[in-house]
């Protein structure tokens, strides 16, 4: 088994999975990306990753409904959350509901990478202290 | 003194009256505001156009949401800019509009992922506009560019669009849903690729498509005559833009001009983007198996009797260019398999051929009667001997040079010369230069990055704005003045005081860009942000403190950290490269920069050439540049009307006179904030526009303005007496000295005896927005002393960054882009050269005394020659 983090990568456009998962690849990663919540979701059954990065506003299942899903699943995953619509109420919504971070698009993808780094590591420090 | 300035006046009335336009103030100052708003419209423009650049450059995440909000935002102040202008300007530009809805149709059928609309299925090259890029492909593009914009000679030929190849796909259903299945299928494609070949060459032709091919096939042999021939090669939607696809297409050559012939050469094109080694390529730049639509282009064929390739840069050196000959068709070059002759050229305004090497050329390849090609054993008579005459070689090399300057990167280019002597261009595409990273040859991720390089000294740290980030590194040449850009060496750190969009001719040469004074959202910038050019602007003193021809590294880093470091460290720079390059492959993100092409270039570079022109616009980029250079001319043109038709403007403003401490009779008018107090005389120090008070201040400088006239010699007086009716007759004011002004403005016309100055600025908080335009003209004397002068005047101006223009004894200068202090800094200095060449030209009996003149005043020394 590899001993890479795992990131899952969430967003209905195409191009922001493409550029999440090169640029997390190249930290050295290991990057999976879907278009949609529904597969995201079936993909994570059994199979945790250490950090989601989702958008928040998705046809079907959307980023709050995945923020929950892999909470009661996996309450130690890192939960990310962007999206186009900056929206104070969701924003608050989401920080409720425990998501680690949350970032308007266009998101610089070196605040992107800090903050995993951030979540994986504030994580080792709980499970240490645990 | 009221009352004799009075009676001058009154006596000067009857002869400015019914001269001139009726332009009041208030129109001017209507036409002051448009000026104004042309200037912040076209600023939040280049604004998002700098956002957009810096979102769209792979750092950040975005969607197509955040592409379209930007370029709504910037289509509305474009929107915004050309109703200002069209109304500053009288509406004398209609082709802007019309320019701008293109380019919006353009980039919303981008943003949309619409195709362009399926109605063209068959150009002809003259048809091909600068908007059709999409539709035709990239071969057929710039071959088609090389014929129209720079009228250079290309075979007869016309282009199957991608619309035709969609129709052709959709017609031809088994085709079309196998395609369906290989995009959706995530299985090995490879044993599917046979069959999709198979299908384009079984495919038959929809009705239109064969009507429209019947037709162009048809006007082809009325044009070339019943048994021309045809080159049928593919020009893919990418292919030789950012990607060369070179060698992975398909290219049928010598076809007969037949609609059967020409189907089936066509299909052959076509299905060569299912070959596995084609499909392997498309996929490494991310195309989805089945996504990449081809458009074809049908070219006469030459019956070549020399053919080649030409690089305009050789060696990594761009000063050389390369041309490589052979006897016959160009396969045997282009391929490579015959030893052909190489000419190796020096650029320049007269070309020269520094050495030839003439290859053995045994084998040469030459068309078929019947239609194909065939390679043969070169007869004996010609092996050995050299194929170019040396008029030939130059020839190409003017072609080249042309071209190059064109695209503005070194290019790769296919010609072919006929028995008749003939030139014909075949294909231009980029020219990638050594040590430049192909597509695709990026270190692999993961790969043990070398150490980077710690400890080494830094010349410069942390000064400047980072416009594009990057590693770059290269030997530092300082730029003093514009004309200094022909000896810029390839690879170099260009450090310049100010930033400029003439720079543009080189930027594809250079390593980085840094300079002591600059803005990001200026048009230079754009530029380096297009071309992924690693830059820094406003860094204070680079030019001093980097030393020229010294070897530096640069790293303008993304949280705008700025260091120059000695030397050249490989470390650092491939660190920097590992990264950068994967990006750029991405399909989904060249898919969304593509929208740039259409906003970011700019073409418009010198507003000096017969190219600044609106029909040239093709770009929003351009756009600007135009409205803006066109304003400040504008402004100008009605300021001087203004000052022409003094008494209508009269009516409304009064006019005050000016007291200075040097005998100089000025007229003001105030147009609104330019002077405080009341009152018919005004004191220097109530002058609030700082463009006067810096051109007074230089005026009035100790020792600049020497008393008395120089006495004129014989001849120069002879001149003298003829020239004054000359000057007279081109629009000289009738001795007034007229300064129109406001709080941000100074329009200036100054007559010094025989001189005319015309001084005129915009000076404003907003660094983009200022101008200052200076004209002079004329002079008593011969008209070589005359010359002399203005070359003193040039000597000095292009030392403050002006860009000038002279032409006998008239010389323009302007110069843009410049803080509000820095710009009365140099209009001080106007001042001071207005003043102390005032009657000059007299004097001045040699060029070396033109130099050394100008040397002294540069040095403050303002002695005038006896």
């Amino acid at each position: 088994m590899s001993n890479k983090h795992k990131v899952m990568i969430i967003d209905d456009e195409k191009i922001v999975g493409d550029m999440a998962k090169l640029s997390l690849e190249q930290e050295g990663y290991e990057v999976e990306a879907f278009l949609n919540g529904e597969t995201a979701l079936a993909r994570l059954q059994g199979s945790p990753f250490d950090v989601v990065v989702t958008d928040f506003k998705m046809k079907g299942i959307d980023g709050l409904e995945v923020l929950r899903t892999v909470k009661k699943l996996y309450p130690k995953t890192v939960v990310i959350m962007i999206t186009a619509f900056a929206n104070l109420d969701v924003a608050i919504e989401a920080l409720r509901d425990d998501v680690h971070d949350f970032f308007p698009k266009p998101v610089k993808i070196k605040e992107l990478k800090a903050s995993i780094q951030r979540a994986l590591e504030k994580r080792k420090d709980e499970n240490v202290n645990a | 003194m009221p009352n004799r300035f009075q009676a001058w006046w009154q006596a000067l009335l009857p002869r400015l009256s019914g001269r001139g336009n009726p332009e009041g103030p208030s129109d001017l100052k209507t036409m002051l505001s448009h000026f104004q708003a042309v200037l912040d419209c076209n600023n939040q423009a280049l604004e998002v156009m700098t956002d957009m650049g810096e979102k769209l450059g792979g750092d950040y995440l975005f969607d197509v949401n955040y592409t379209q909000r930007a370029y709504d935002a910037l289509s509305g102040h474009i929107g915004g800019s050309l109703r200002h202008f069209a109304l500053l300007t009288g509406g004398r530009y209609p082709q802007l509009g019309e320019v701008q809805a293109r380019l919006d149709v353009l980039v919303r059928r981008m943003l949309t992922s619409a195709g362009p609309p399926a109605d063209r299925l068959v150009l002809f090259y003259d048809e091909i506009t600068w908007d059709l890029a999409e539709e035709v492909g990239g071969k057929n593009y710039h071959l088609a560019e090389l014929r129209n914009s720079l009228k250079l000679p290309t075979p007869a030929a016309f282009a199957l669009t991608t619309a035709a190849f969609d129709l052709f796909v959709r017609h031809n259903n088994r085709l079309a849903a196998r395609l369906q299945d290989l995009g959706s299928t995530a299985a090995d494609i490879d044993p599917l690729l046979p069959e999709l070949q198979e299908l384009v060459r079984q495919g038959s032709f929809p009705e239109p498509l064969a009507v429209a091919l019947e037709d162009a096939v048809g006007r082809m042999r009325s044009l070339q005559g019943q048994e021309c021939r045809l080159a049928v090669r593919s020009s893919a939607e990418e292919e030789d833009g950012d990607f060369s696809f070179a060698g992975q297409f398909g290219t049928v050559l010598n076809v007969p001009c037949t609609l059967e012939a020409v189907q089936q050469a066509y299909k052959e094109v076509v299905a060569s983007l299912f070959g596995s080694g084609s499909i392997a390529y498309q996929r490494h730049l991310g195309y989805d198996p089945g996504k990449l639509r081809m458009a074809v282009g049908c070219v006469a064929m030459i019956e070549a009797r020399v053919s080649g390739v030409t690089f305009t840069a050789s060696d990594g050196n761009r000063e050389i260019m390369l041309v490589s000959a052979a006897w016959g068709l160009g396969k045997a070059v282009v391929d490579g398999f015959t030893d052909a002759d190489l000419y190796r050229v020096r650029k320049g305004e007269a070309p020269e051929i520094i050495d030839t090497r003439v290859g053995r050329k045994e084998q040469m390849v030459v068309n078929l009667p019947g239609g194909g090609i065939e390679t043969v054993d070169t007869p004996a008579g010609l092996r050995g001997k050299a194929c170019l005459t040396e008029g030939e070689v130059l020839e190409l090399a003017r072609q080249a040079m042309l071209i190059e300057e064109h695209f503005r990167t070194p290019q790769d280019i296919e010609w072919a010369i006929d028995a008749k002597g003939r030139f014909f261009l075949l294909q231009s595409r980029s020219l990638r230069l050594e040590g430049e990273p192909a597509a695709g040859e990026g270190e692999a991720a993961g790969q043990a990055a070398p150490p980077v390089e710690t400890g080494q000294p830094v010349l410069l740290r942390n000064q400047g704005l980072v416009v594009q980030k990057g590693t770059a590194a290269g030997p530092v040449f300082i730029l003093r003045h514009a004309d200094e850009l022909d000896q810029v060496p390839q690879g170099a750190v260009l450090v310049a005081r100010n930033d400029s969009p003439h720079f543009v001719r080189v930027i594809p040469f250079l390593a980085a860009i840094i300079t002591d004074v600059g803005v990001p959202t200026s048009h230079m910038a754009s530029i380096c942000r297009e071309l992924g050019l690693p830059t820094v602007v406003n860094a204070g003193n680079a030019t001093a403190l980097l030393p020229p021809g010294q070897e530096v590294t640069l790293r303008a880093g993304e949280e705008g950290e700025v260091a120059v470091h000695q030397g050249i460290l490989p470390g650092l720079l491939r660190q920097y490269r590992q990264a950068g390059i994967k990006m750029r492959e991405l399909y989904e993100l060249r898919r969304q920069k593509y929208i740039m092409r259409y906003i970011a270039p700019l073409h418009l570079v010198n507003p000096l050439e017969e190219e600044f022109a609106a029909d040239k616009c093709r770009t929003i980029h351009d756009l600007i540049r135009f409205m803006h250079e066109k304003s400040v001319q504008e402004l100008v043109a009605k300021a001087s009307g203004a000052g022409r038709g003094l008494t209508s403007l009269l009516r409304k403003s009064p006019l005050r006179r000016l007291q200075l401490p040097i005998p100089v009779q000025l007229l003001l008018i105030d147009i609104g904030g330019g002077v405080s107090g009341k009152g018919e005389t005004v004191e220097v120090d109530q002058v609030l526009s700082p463009p006067l008070r810096g051109v007074l201040r230089g005026m009035t400088a100790p020792g600049v303005w020497h008393g008395g006239g120089m006495a004129l010699r014989g001849k120069d007086l002879l001149a003298g007496i003829t020239r004054a009716a000359e000057l007279a007759e081109a629009g000289g004011e009738a001795g007034s000295n007229l300064a129109i002004i406001s709080g941000e403005y100074l329009h200036l016309s100054l007559r010094f005896g025989y001189h005319f100055n015309v001084l005129d600025s915009y000076c404003s908080g907003t660094p983009r927005n200022n101008h200052i335009y200076f004209r002079f003209v004329g002079g008593a004397a011969a008209i070589t002393s005359r010359s002399r002068r203005i070359q003193l005047m040039a000597d000095v101006l292009a030392e403050s960054g002006f860009i000038l223009k002279t032409k006998g004894d008239l010389l323009i200068a302007r110069l843009s882009n410049l803080s509000c202090p820095r710009a009365e800094e140099i209009l001080e200095q106007v001042g001071r050269l207005i003043a102390f060449t005032r009657q000059l030209d007299a004097v001045l009996d040699s060029d070396e005394m033109v130099a050394r003149v100008a040397r002294d005043f540069l040095a403050g020394r303002y002695t005038i020659p006896s």
